[in-house]
């Protein structure tokens, strides 16, 4: 098999730096689920030492959340998400792929599907072609979160926001079809011409890997740059003390993690959680996939919320806000998750009764 | 160097697996070929043997069961923590049961008052030592590789690091130890005194023992009150000797310095290829000087180093202000390694040590020996403690440079042996340095050597095929 490019498999020097950041190695203590494992289940690939149907092989394609944690840490600069891609391209082919995945890229894979999604919800929309910058909605924000939009075209009016827009493809692109993934990118950003502003991490990392930095700007980055005004900073009584849950991606993929802080820090005090750098178990579809797992991952973060003395865990990703505001619904916890844009429009929603 | 695989690795037989999972918990006992691939190397480059099965115990009493049955059976056992080591000290050569000890990851005991710790092996140096830090403690020891490699690993090689001329390295902080040797017996050695004379020192005889005397599942640590600050200075030299002079006269200076790492001009145009710090390269080397300590004493030495440096020969000198910029100096050594990495697929990273007064000379030497091999060597190491470490870079799949490599670093070897040296500072013997072995000890200390080792592990069956074998 040489589905790999060898110059992004060859970069490993084998140190294993990377263990240490891997949240799946954290829940094993087993090298086979560490970054580095896969790279040489990868390596052993390649090479012909395993077979691509072998049970293991295929197990840590699936259970690698695809956070990137391991690609900040690495001193050797492993592109790991990209290699992550080329692995599932070849695994997850046809029924390789998890049914749930596979359901979920059909569902969005047409602009009309995606239109569909968000028709009964009220998710921003404006008429007509956008002239300057415009705002994704994104595939399942617009079903999930339809708030969000709203609060983010309420914080900057400039946005355009046609509903006809589609999805960015990195579904695909984590799930097994990143040729697919890169072609829906290019789609959008020929739907959307100007700066393409976006309320989800992940989409702004794969976005931007297609279109360019340049053209993309995640929510934080778009309100750091224009010096977006929280509330009246003076007036510390009564300020939310608000957390925040770092989109993997985001930040490990495009670095952009001190953004969203300084924007907290406009309409709250901020409080930095131990683990607001890892994976919340969210990890796109991860936890539709592996909802074991997802859980594991996340429990431990639902102690520091909770422990933290916060009323809120800003997330800058719609699968991180799903993820968590399931987590603290499930254990009753008075902390609600919510999203940055919504915390910067004004919104306060109320800590739920125990 | 050829690719060192062996046809061993047979799963283990039906019944030795099923005790083994009565042992550990059936989930902690792995052998399809994809669950135990990754354990066929660790970091060294080049080595390569898939085990027969993988284990991960979570207590002294199931590591000490797991030796008793294969004691009984024969069956090789090798200890690994994180399998950072770069002497292929984990690649099972004949087969059998890596040994997993990264489950036993807690520490343990971390008292202010006794200045110690207490913790298991699986626990990382920098957890370890952010843990001591928390009661404004030091843990000393700090290998390159600290955020991975564990607190077992490191006592198991005796892990050096940045600071081994003032600090020492990890056989300094060993207080006492909990191991289980190849027959499965439980033993404690030293304790929490720093002074304990009862006995023979098998404390610092398992330390450095490379897993091959017996399982170490407990750590008692010295810790040492945290310095109040940090500096660091850097200095270029039109010559490898030069900053080698330099060297001696600060220590003829009567300081010791925290850090004394030095690069050579291939090391500084690698990293700054890749990294691009602004370093000149227009320089022979590259010497990075620093202390710790009460703020007012490390400016001062580091004043008077600076000052060394200069009446020496250097070209440029310059002082970090505060401890970002300080912090940035280090950045360079610590991207040699990564740096370098980047000139071919495989890297292979050396470990030799001669007398301080001798690095100059034997980097000379090494020089010589890369050209008429023809392959490309680039030196970094520890100025202060004469620990060198020679770095190759070679493309995957070209045989013919991988055997001219190995031929250079043979000469390497034995050139650091000639001039008082040895085959290995601090990353260990391994597979990787067991054909030298003999011409660093002698015939007599490897026969002893051996002996040791059969009183530890009779059977044979801890870490086979490594040092004491
Ligand atoms: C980039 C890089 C930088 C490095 N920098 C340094 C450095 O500055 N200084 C330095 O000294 N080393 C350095 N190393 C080498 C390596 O990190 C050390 O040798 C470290 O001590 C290994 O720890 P580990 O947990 O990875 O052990 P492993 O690699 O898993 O094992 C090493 C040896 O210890 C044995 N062992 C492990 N755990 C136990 C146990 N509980 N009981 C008995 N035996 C055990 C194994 O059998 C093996 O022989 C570096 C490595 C890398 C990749
Ligand atoms: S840190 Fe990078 S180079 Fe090191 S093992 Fe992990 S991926 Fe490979
Ligand atoms: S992407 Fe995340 S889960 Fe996957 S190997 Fe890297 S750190 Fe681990």
């Amino acid at each position: 098999m040489t589905g790999f490019t060898p110059d992004l498999l060859n970069r490993c020097i084998a140190c294993g730096f990377c263990l240490p950041a891997c949240p799946t190695y954290a829940l094993t203590k087993d090298e086979t689920s560490s970054p580095r494992g896969r790279i040489d289940l990868m390596r052993a690939l390649d090479e012909g030492i395993l077979p691509a149907d072998d049970p293991r092989v295929r197990e840590e394609a699936a259970f690698c959340l695809g956070c990137r944690a391991c690609e900040t840490v690495c001193p050797a600069g492993v592109q790991y998400g990209d290699l992550l891609e080329e692995w599932r391209d070849q695994q997850w082919q046809g029924t390789g792929r998890p049914l749930v995945a596979r359901l979920l890229m059909i569902l969005v894979d047409a602009r009309w599907r995606v239109r569909l999604l968000g028709l009964l919800r009220r998710h921003a929309r404006t008429r007509g072609g956008p002239q300057g910058p415009s705002l994704m909605l994104g595939c399942f924000e617009r079903a999930l979160f339809p708030k969000v939009s709203r609060a983010a075209r309420r914080l900057f009016p400039e946005l355009a926001a046609p509903a006809a827009q589609g999805c960015c493809g990195a579904l695909h692109a984590h799930n097994g079809d990143s040729a697919r993934g890169r072609r829906m990118a290019e789609e959008l950003g020929r739907r959307l011409p100007g700066t393409i502003v976006t309320t989800s991490g992940g989409c702004a990392a794969h976005l931007s890997s297609v279109l360019g930095r340049d053209r993309v700007k995640e929510l934080s980055q778009y309100a750091y740059e224009r010096d977006t005004p929280g509330g009246d900073p003076a007036e510390t009584a009564g300020r939310p003390r608000i957390a925040l849950q770092d989109s993997c991606h985001l930040r490990n993929g495009l670095d952009v993690w001190r953004e969203p802080r300084a924007m907290l820090e406009r309409v709250g005090t901020y409080v930095e959680l131990p683990s607001a750098g890892t994976c919340c178990g969210a990890a796109g579809t991860y936890a539709l996939v592996r909802p074991r797992d997802s859980r594991r991952v996340l429990d431990a973060k639902l102690d520091e919320i909770e422990a933290a003395g916060v009323d809120y865990v800003a997330v800058v990703n719609p699968g991180c806000y799903r993820q968590l505001d399931q987590g603290l619904r499930r254990r009753k916890s008075r902390v609600r998750a919510v999203h940055l844009a919504e915390l910067l429009a004004g919104e306060r929603p109320r800590r739920r009764a125990q | 160097m050829p690719v060192k695989t062996t046809a061993t690795g047979e799963p283990l037989d039906a019944a030795t697996l099923r005790e083994l999972r009565a042992i550990v918990g059936a989930e902690h006992v792995r052998h399809a070929d994809g669950d135990v691939t990754p354990y066929a190397r660790d970091a060294t480059p080049l080595f390569r043997a898939r085990p027969g099965a993988v284990v991960h115990p979570a207590s002294t009493e199931e590591v000490a069961a797991v030796l008793r049955l294969a004691g009984a059976r024969g069956i090789p056992v090798v200890p690994r923590g994180a399998g950072s080591n770069l002497c292929s000290a984990t690649v099972p050569l004949e087969g059998g049961i890596v040994l997993v000890l990264t489950r036993l990851d807690r520490i343990l005991e971390i008292s202010a008052e006794e200045l110690l710790a207490v913790s298991q092996p699986g626990v990382t140096s920098a957890a370890l030592a952010d843990a001591a830090a928390a009661h404004g403690l030091l843990y000393a020891p700090d290998p390159g590789s600290r955020s991975v490699a564990t607190i077992g690993g490191t006592v198991a090689t005796c892990a050096g690091g940045l600071r081994g001329l003032k600090y020492g390295v990890t056989r300094n902080y060993v207080l006492g130890l909990e191991a289980v040797l190849g027959t499965g017996e439980v033993i404690r050695t030293g304790g929490r005194l720093w002074k304990d004379v009862a006995g023979y020192d098998l404390t610092r005889l398992l330390t450095g023992s490379e897993g091959t005397l017996g399982v170490i599942t407990e750590v008692t640590l010295a810790l040492l009150p945290a310095p109040g600050t940090a500096g660091n200075g850097l200095a270029y030299f039109p010559t490898l000797a030069d900053a080698g002079r330099a060297v001696t006269r600060v220590i003829a200076a009567g300081i010791v310095p925290a850090t004394l790492e030095f690069l050579d001009a291939r090391c500084v145009d690698a990293v700054e290829q890749h990294a691009r710090l602004g370093l000149r390269r227009d320089a022979g080397a590259l010497l990075i000087f620093g202390d710790d300590g009460e703020p007012a004493a490390v400016a001062q030495r580091l004043d008077r180093m600076a000052e060394l440096c200069r009446d020496t020969g250097a070209i440029e000198v310059s002082v970090a202000g505060h401890a970002a910029e300080s912090e940035a100096l280090l950045a360079a050594r610590r991207c040699t390694l990564p740096a370098l990495s980047r000139l071919g697929s495989i890297t292979i990273l050396e470990d030799v040590g001669v007398p301080r007064p001798r690095i100059a000379e034997m980097v000379g030497h090494i020089d010589d020996i890369a050209g008429r091999h023809e392959v490309t060597i680039a030196t970094f190491g520890h100025a202060g403690d004469g620990n060198l470490h020679p770095t190759c870079v070679i493309d995957k799949g070209d045989d013919e440079a991988a055997e001219r490599a190995h031929l250079a670093f043979g000469e390497i070897f034995r050139t650091a042996m000639r001039l008082g040296g040895t085959i290995t500072g601090e990353h260990g013997v391994g597979a990787a340095k067991l054909p030298y072995l003999t011409e660093r000890l002698g015939a007599a200390q490897i026969d002893l050597q051996r002996r040791i080792k059969a009183a530890f592990d009779p059977a044979g069956i801890l870490n086979p095929g490594k040092a004491g074998s």
